[in-house]
């Protein structure tokens, strides 16, 4: 990613014909890595994180024409990643809503049915406490903990302010801390 | 890029159990996984090529969570292909998931075409048409007719003949029985009739009907030609030689008169 042309290059590049392919490759490239490890850490599974990541570059593709300049591409994908992620994971709740009646979304089934899953180790207590989080705060704590994100840039993805944005990450991370503790 | 430290000191504020945490990656991914998504198959060599995503970024990030080097380097193409097959449509779609080996296969036109063939060739289409535009017959349009209208002259070549033999009294008498026997002497047999419309021009026709055209009143014709004396059209199918005979028919006719 460090070598990667800057956004403004490659926006350039989308809107001429010739290199519309070759810019959206790049685009594709740059924000690959992260966008995916974003979109599974929230619906955990790789397959499912793949047909999201497929399905939200396909509407980045439909979309870059129209994608307002004065906006950063960095935070636009993570905005169109993190609405893909909550469409399918409320999908699946709804697929679901029967047959899943001891987890709240199913989410922390598929982390117990991981072939690696291991309850008495501290990352997979971790991960379970994310799980029992809310939705906001379980995408404010993935971003600001896993990502590193700037509330300044969260604000933007999320389209809620900082200083919401830093309380949800306080009473997430207080949540997880007690579930760990008392799991 | 917010510093790594600034937020790790605010994590250690919120909860410095899990500041101290060391942020394990629990999640893994399939071994070739590559093999499993045929679209990797269409790969654009061009973007294999680009190497951004196997530096040491990557590295960073796989030290923290564990996915195979294909992945990323295919995802592009992967998600292009994917785009593609919705350009494409609801039929390449189908065959997608119904073969999807062959919807995989880069779709590779193993013919080729002259250099510039494309370029050049509605140019040259153009050209042709102009060209027949100016020079060629028309014949979708009036054969139908140009074979009717040469078959009634035929027809009324012989009637004049018969007209004016049955009342030849004028001088042009003789140049239109010597015409009219000219010309029923080369379509014999229906095969030379056939050969003789088809070679007849659409100028010849219009030329001979503006000439000819008062003296093709079909009142006059009819007045002065004896309708019996004219062979059937059964006669025509049964016997070849018909007109032939009629046309001996007549010249005998003619003789006896003179």
């Amino acid at each position: 990613m460090n070598n990667a042309p800057p956004d403004q290059e490659l926006l350039e590049s989308f809107k001429n014909p010739a290199t519309k392919e070759q810019a959206f490759t790049g685009i594709i490239k740059k924000y690959q890595e992260k966008l995916y490890w974003h979109v599974r850490r929230l619906v955990i599974d790789h397959e499912d994180a793949n047909d999201v990541l497929q399905n939200m570059f396909i509407k980045v593709w439909k979309g870059l024409e129209n994608f307002r300049e004065d906006s950063q591409l960095y935070t636009w994908l993570y905005r169109i990643a993190t609405n893909e992620s909550l469409t399918f994971i409320a999908q699946q709740k709804k697929r679901n809503s029967v047959s899943l009646s001891d987890d709240e979304n199913g989410l922390s089934g598929k982390l117990k049915s991981d072939s690696h899953f291991d309850a008495n180790k501290l990352e997979w207590k971790l991960q379970l406490g994310i799980q029992s989080l809310p939705e906001k705060q379980r995408i404010v704590f993935n971003l600001r903990y896993y990502d590193e994100m700037p509330y300044e840039k969260m604000s933007r993805v999320l389209e809620t302010s900082e200083g919401a944005l830093k309380a949800s990450y306080h009473h997430a991370a207080k949540k997880i801390e007690n579930y760990i503790l008392n799991h | 890029m917010e510093p790594l430290n600034e937020i790790l000191e605010e994590l250690k504020e919120i909860s410095p159990f899990l500041a101290k945490l060391p942020k394990v990656n629990v999640f893994d991914v399939p071994e070739n996984y590559f093999e499993i998504l045929p679209e990797a198959i269409a790969l654009h060599t061009l973007l294999m090529n680009d190497e951004d995503n196997n530096g040491s970024k990557f590295q960073k990030i796989n030290a923290f969570q564990n996915v195979p080097v294909e992945y990323f380097n295919s995802l592009s193409d992967s998600i292009l292909s994917k785009i593609k097959d919705i350009n494409v449509g609801n039929s390449d779609k189908e065959s997608a998931e119904t073969f999807p080996l062959l919807a995989s296969l880069p779709k590779k036109n193993v013919f080729s075409v002259p250099e510039n063939y494309f370029e050049n060739l509605s140019g040259e289409i153009i050209s042709k048409l102009d060209t027949k535009a100016k020079s060629a017959k028309v014949i979708s349009m009036f054969a139908g007719w140009r074979k009717y209208a040469a078959a009634a002259i035929v027809a009324g070549i012989i009637a004049i003949s018969s007209l004016f033999i049955f009342n030849g009294t004028t001088n042009d008498t003789n140049d239109a029985v010597a015409f009219a026997a000219n010309v029923s002497k080369q379509f014999k047999t229906p095969e030379q009739l056939e050969a003789g419309l088809a070679a007849l021009g659409d100028e010849e026709i219009i030329k001979y009907l503006e000439k000819h055209g008062s003296i093709l009143d079909n009142e006059l014709l009819i007045k002065d030609v004896d309708v019996e004396e004219l062979p059937a059209v059964t006669d025509y199918l049964l016997d070849e030689n018909t007109l032939n005979k009629y046309l001996d028919k007549i010249d005998a006719n003619a003789s006896v008169k003179n």
